[in-house]
């Protein structure tokens, strides 16, 4: 039994990477002369590093069961608040530091707001941050006055997201690092194990000691943190603020999360696993693209790629726990077999 | 005098993984009878009473309803046959009005439309039938316990059941409020309605009971008319004779060490009242009693994971302060009662399900030390013997007894003061058993105060040294000295005096 | 029955507070014109969230109801600009796509076991990204769908200065209030939001009664679809966005809680009002639209925060009661 379930695993392992080479490899057959071009690549990066920031941290409240919906709307508040502070302070470094500053500080703010009540009052942790999008989204406007910021300058701003290192825009050095510390985090410390016990069960981490409600609080932080600096990027990438600047990221940083494998209901799922997931779909956005299909039918099909990644995993665990059929009377039987067992 | 028999089970049989838990169980129950159920814990009795609502299908035996042959093999064809169950945790819609509830699932529909006032009189009429006292307009939820209960009997008694199975029925009961449990339970047999009564609580059968039914180790050990019986013989026939004097009694003595923990005038509102005990260094206290005497609520209010009302808990001649992590830090560890919800991460693996309490051991600034994680996770597996020994895998995929092990052994790598275990081997094997008395035992001898709530008397007697009885929220007895057997132990838990036996 | 009353009482109240804020503030309030333009602009959330009230009260929840009304509005628009069907048809027709589309989001939770709000989630991507794809013209331009039809542009003018939606709306509610408060599919939708467990061992296929609650909102976002397409004059790709948002907070307004099994259209219909005047005094302010979001949004995470500790203040009242009970019988002897 465990060496199948090792063989289980190795497959797992495997499957990723393979699908991610048949996904370039139909790609490719389809517009070889664009697709397999460095300059494309470099593209797809670009547009995933915004929401590949994002996935690093919007991976922490759904490793607990929870979710963050209101990463774009806060991408674009925290956008709106460097760019404006930039302005303030006449385009000085101080403004551009200061301004980062106030933005990830809104940011971990929010985060921090989402997690007291989601800790707190038992409420579900979708429908707050879907309220939240919606005051926050509404913030942004009134800053912005509902208009379109530019912000050319400095050039210590404009590089963050339009600047090149070694011929690699700046953006993706970002996105790396931010990979990186996230995996350290969830993976080689304290807080990560914890993330994993209380998502997984939170009643045997609190009595083993663990401080839910604070590991929680501290997940919807990092959150917003993460959203907050894709925001700044962004800003600086397209080098303006708006308030739709990042509207529906976060529905693709979902999907991200979701077709990397990470459980909705908490507790299973990994970093390596949601970014894969981010490059799948950028990928599959940019061939899209490239075959000339129109970005209307995208929505289509991101609702369609979350409907089979959710179901397969609601799926598989229904079978397994051997609920599958009958109705519902005989169901609940088996269900009450299952949770005594 | 050869009653009418409404249901005769004969020679049932089952099986969960290759473990025999109803070996040959023979059940009879006769018109108009209260049929008291009777037997230790494991000894069969939910087991067979799934079996007879449909939640189980059987592997062998004969199941007679009202003379012919029949098959359960779901809770609807059990309520057709007019089989009512009396959950313990209530099966009502607490939003639901009382008529509502017991209407639920066959309302009367005209044109589509519910046929209210039907209803209601058919409900009213239910009530007034049997002399319940009840507002049939009330919402459930505002309802008190017993009350919720009496709907429940209502609710099954609208299906038209001949039999009702009530499973503890005053395990969340006043005195007062079982008293007229008590009445209703009288009405009903006057009414011709068979109920076969589940209890521990032998105060109450002997009250209600015509016939008694006692099984143990899966089978059914005596049928019995209430008359032909005292308590204390119903005690050694649940207990089993033999065994009761050969093995399963202990020496008990008090032991010399200096006393670690203190407890003075506990008290929690509805739980438990002015409970009072000593721990002494290296000594393993026992704690018996029935379920629901308070002995878990205990537990968990030492470990700091409930607070209490009054009353002081003394560690070390300080006061201990009732915060988990705190209490942590101080060298207590608990093994908890629900070893699924409360023990252990399912997901994670036996390795880092061990690191959650070892923090302060394996990471430095918040960082994890890897090998340390590793070495606790092999040494943890190697000293435990857990099986399959792979500190990988997921606790979640281990067999009952390993899973303890692993919850054992977020524990055994601490500096422990004080354990306290919460029925330690419920739903596991014996050979896994012993081992992990054998864990606990070599803990005691390394000067931990171990404090043990058990519910299996065997276990009691053989591991603790001295034994303290619980009953409804209050020390009944405690044994310091000398030999003990289960039968003492079981009186105490129902509340007969020594002097009856 | 006082819990629910007392909640009633709070939705009461805050609409009451609402009214009498913009009444003795703007004396354009209380004019026959504006009280028949607020039932007016009440009536499209109201319709939706008769069938949102069914599916909060199972426990779930829906945010796909926007983007179905989207879709449907898109599909007529298309088929009043190539065809020649008169109006019935297309009305026929938009409660159909409307009915289908709520199915499928049931046969995704009840077959697929797909979570409520990931499932609507998805659906709301395929039924705006469908309503994109069917704005597209051959061209390739997106365009406004200017609708012409006179049998449905009557759809939006009023009787006696009463809008015909107002009166569909009001005939909706009180259907679906009877539906849930008289009929064996209200009571199995209490049932099931209020303890699924038991509901099943009562016998209930909680799996139909989530496919019906699903349906139902379907055919309640196909009427507001028409009326709406009446209202507007026009469809483009964004119409009926952000609507899911504002028939949540006015069910939860209206104290349908989360939890499930609490709740009723009546409340629903308090909220859609609140909801309404509350847009209407903001436009009336001249505050900027941002506010509404703002304010919309705040509504929700207060009310429901404000449901989540007044229901478990309640139930911690009656357990002290029961308690109290139990020591005044004097306990153990």
């Amino acid at each position: 039994m465990v060496k199948r379930e090792n063989k289980k695993k190795l497959n797992a392992n495997f499957q990723k990477p393979l699908i991610l080479l048949i996904v370039i490899i139909i790609l490719t057959i389809l517009q070889p002369s664009v697709f397999l071009t460095i300059d494309n690549f470099k593209g797809i990066m670009l547009s995933i590093s915004i929401y590949g920031i994002m996935v690093c941290g919007t991976i922490f409240p759904i490793l607990l069961g929870g979710i963050d919906l209101s990463v774009g709307a806060t991408a674009a508040v925290s956008g709106a608040c460097v760019v404006l502070t930039i302005i303030r302070f006449n385009y000085s470094t101080t403004g551009v530091i200061l301004g980062i500053l106030v933005g990830l500080a809104v940011g971990v703010g929010t985060g921090v707001i989402h997690g007291m009540i989601v800790a707190n009052f038992k409420v579900p942790a979708f429908l707050i941050t879907l309220a939240t999008q919606n005051i926050i989204y509404g913030i942004a406007q009134l800053l912005t006055n509902n208009q379109v910021i530019s912000c050319m300058k400095p050039k210590l701003f404009t590089f963050l997201g339009g600047g090149r290192l070694l011929g690699v825009p700046f953006s993706i050095y970002i996105l790396i690092i931010i990979v990186i510390t996230s995996y350290f985090v969830l993976n080689h410390t304290r807080l990560g194990r914890n993330i994993y016990a209380v998502g997984g069960n939170s009643e045997a981490s609190d009595l083993s000691g663990i401080n839910s409600k604070k590991i929680q609080l501290i997940a919807y932080a990092i959150s917003g943190f993460t959203a907050a600096l894709a925001g700044i990027v962004l800003a600086s990438m397209n080098q303006q603020a708006i308030a739709k600047a990042a509207q529906g990221y976060e529905n693709d940083v979902l999907t991200a999360i979701v077709v990397g494998g990470t459980s909705l209901m908490g507790g299973e799922g990994s970093l390596l696993g949601a970014v894969w997931g981010a490059l799948l779909v950028g990928m599959i956005g940019n061939g899209l693209r490239l075959m000339g299909i129109p970005s209307t039918y995208h929505g289509v099909v991101k609702g369609i790629v979350i409907i089979i990644a959710v179901s397969a995993d609601a799926y598989t665990r229904y079978k397994n726990s051997g609920l599958s059929k009958g109705k519902s009377t005989k169901r609940f039987a088996r269900r009450a077999n299952v949770e005594n067992n | 005098m050869e009653a009418e028999k409404l249901l005769v089970m004969q020679n049932i049989q089952k099986s969960f993984n290759d473990v025999q838990v109803l070996k040959s169980v023979d059940l009879d129950i006769n018109v108009g009878e209260v049929h008291a159920l009777m037997g230790e814990n494991g000894a069969g009795k939910s087991t067979l009473i799934k079996i007879l609502t449909g939640v189980y299908p059987k592997d062998g035996g004969k199941i007679i309803y009202l003379g012919k042959e029949r098959e359960i093999n779901s809770r609807k064809d059990a309520a057709n046959l007019g089989i009512g169950v009396i959950y313990q945790d209530f099966s009502l819609i607490p939003t639901l009005s009382v008529v509502q509830n017991i209407m639920l699932g066959k309302e009367k529909n005209k044109f589509g439309f519910l046929e209210s006032k039907k209803m209601e009189q058919h409900v009213i009429n239910l009530i007034k039938e049997y002399g319940f006292d009840i507002n049939p307009h009330a919402i459930v939820e505002t309802l008190s316990i017993a009350k919720r209960q009496t709907v429940e009997i209502l609710k099954a008694l609208c299906e038209e059941s001949s039999l009702i199975i009530m499973d503890e029925p005053t395990a969340s009961l006043s005195a007062k409020e079982s008293e007229s449990l008590f009445e209703i339970i009288n009405r009903l047999r006057d009414k011709g309605v068979s109920i076969l009564y589940i209890s521990h609580r032998l105060e109450e059968v002997f009250r209600l009971a015509d016939r008694l039914t006692v099984l143990r180790d899966g089978r059914k050990e005596a049928v019995v008319e209430k008359g032909e019986i005292n308590p204390p013989d119903v005690i050694r026939l649940m207990i089993g004779k033999q065994l009761s004097e050969a093995t399963a009694s202990n020496a008990l003595k008090k032991s010399t060490n200096e006393v670690v923990l203190k407890l003075e005038n506990l008290c929690k509102k509805g739980l438990f009242n002015n409970v009072s005990f000593e721990v002494h260094k290296g000594e393993i206290l026992g704690i018996g009693g029935l379920v629901g005497a308070g002995r878990t609520e205990v537990l968990r209010c030492i470990y700091g994971a409930d607070p209490y009302d009054s009353g002081n808990i003394v560690f070390e001649g300080e006061p201990l302060p009732n915060v988990v992590n705190k209490t942590i830090q101080k060298g207590f560890g608990l093994i908890p009662e629900d070893r699924r919800n409360q023990g252990f991460v399912p997901l994670l693996s036996i390795e880092k399900n061990i690191v959650l309490t070892n923090f302060d051991k394996t990471s430095k600034n918040g960082v994890m030390n890897a090998k340390k994680e590793k070495k606790l996770g092999q040494e943890a597996v190697k000293d435990l013997d857990i099986r399959p020994n792979n500190p990988l895998i997921p606790v979640g995929n281990l067999s009952g007894g390993n899973q303890q092990k692993a919850v054992l052994g977020k524990w055994l790598c601490r500096d422990l003061k004080v354990l306290l275990i919460d029925e330690p081997t419920a739903g596991i094997d014996i050979g896994a058993k012993d081992e992990i008395y054998k864990i606990i035992e070599n803990l005691a001898k390394d000067g931990v105060a171990v404090i043990l709530v058990s519910s299996d008397l065997q276990e009691l007697l053989r591991v603790s040294t001295r034994i303290v009885v619980m009953r409804k929220g209050k020390v009944f007895k405690e044994f310091a000295s000398g030999r003990i057997t289960q039968e003492d132990i079981l009186m105490a838990a129902s509340g007969i005096q020594e002097k009856e036996a | 029955m006082r819990q629910e009353k007392i909640r009633r009482l709070v939705s009461i109240a805050l609409l009451l507070v609402l009214v009498i804020v913009f009444g003795t503030t703007s004396e354009y309030f209380f004019t026959t014109t504006n009280i028949l333009t607020l039932l007016r602009e009440c009536s499209v959330v109201g319709i939706i969230s008769v069938g949102v009230s069914f599916i909060i009260i199972t426990a779930g929840i829906d945010l796909s109801t926007g983007a179905i009304v989207g879709f449907t509005a898109m599909i007529c628009a298309n088929l009043l600009y190539y065809t020649n069907m008169p109006a019935q048809m297309i009305i026929v027709i938009a409660l159909l796509i409307g009915t289908l589309a709520g199915y499928l989001n049931g046969i995704l939770v009840t077959k697929l076991r797909l979570p409520d709000f990931i499932a609507t989630l998805s659906t709301q991507f395929l039924f705006r990204g469908l309503a994109l794809i069917c704005a597209i013209r051959t061209s390739g331009v997106i365009t406004n769908k200017v609708i012409d039809n006179r049998g449905i542009l009557v759809m939006g003018g009023s009787i006696s200065g009463l809008y015909l939606v107002t009166i569909v709306f009001i005939i909706v509610a009180v259907l679906g209030q009877i539906i849930l408060k008289k009929t064996q599919l209200g009571v199995y939708t209490y049932a099931t939001g209020a303890n699924r467990k038991s509901a099943e061992l009562s016998g209930i296929d909680t799996d139909k009664v989530k496919r019906s609650v699903f349906t139902i909102t379907g055919f309640c976002c196909g009427i507001a679809a028409i009326f709406l397409m009446a209202k507007l004059g026009s469809v483009t790709p964004d119409t009926g966005t952000g609507l899911e948002f504002e028939v949540i907070a006015a069910v939860v307004v209206g104290g349908c809680a989360f939890s499930g099994g609490r709740g009723d259209i009546f409340g629903s219909v308090i909220g859609a009002l609140f909801m309404a005047i509350l847009s209407n005094g903001i436009l009336k302010y001249n505050l900027p639209t941002a506010t509404q979001l703002i304010v919309k949004g705040s509504v929700i995470v207060i009310m429901v925060v404000f449901d989540s500790l007044y229901n478990g203040y309640m139930e911690k009242k009656i357990r002290e009661k029961s308690k109290e009970l139990e020591e005044l019988s004097g306990g153990e002897a």
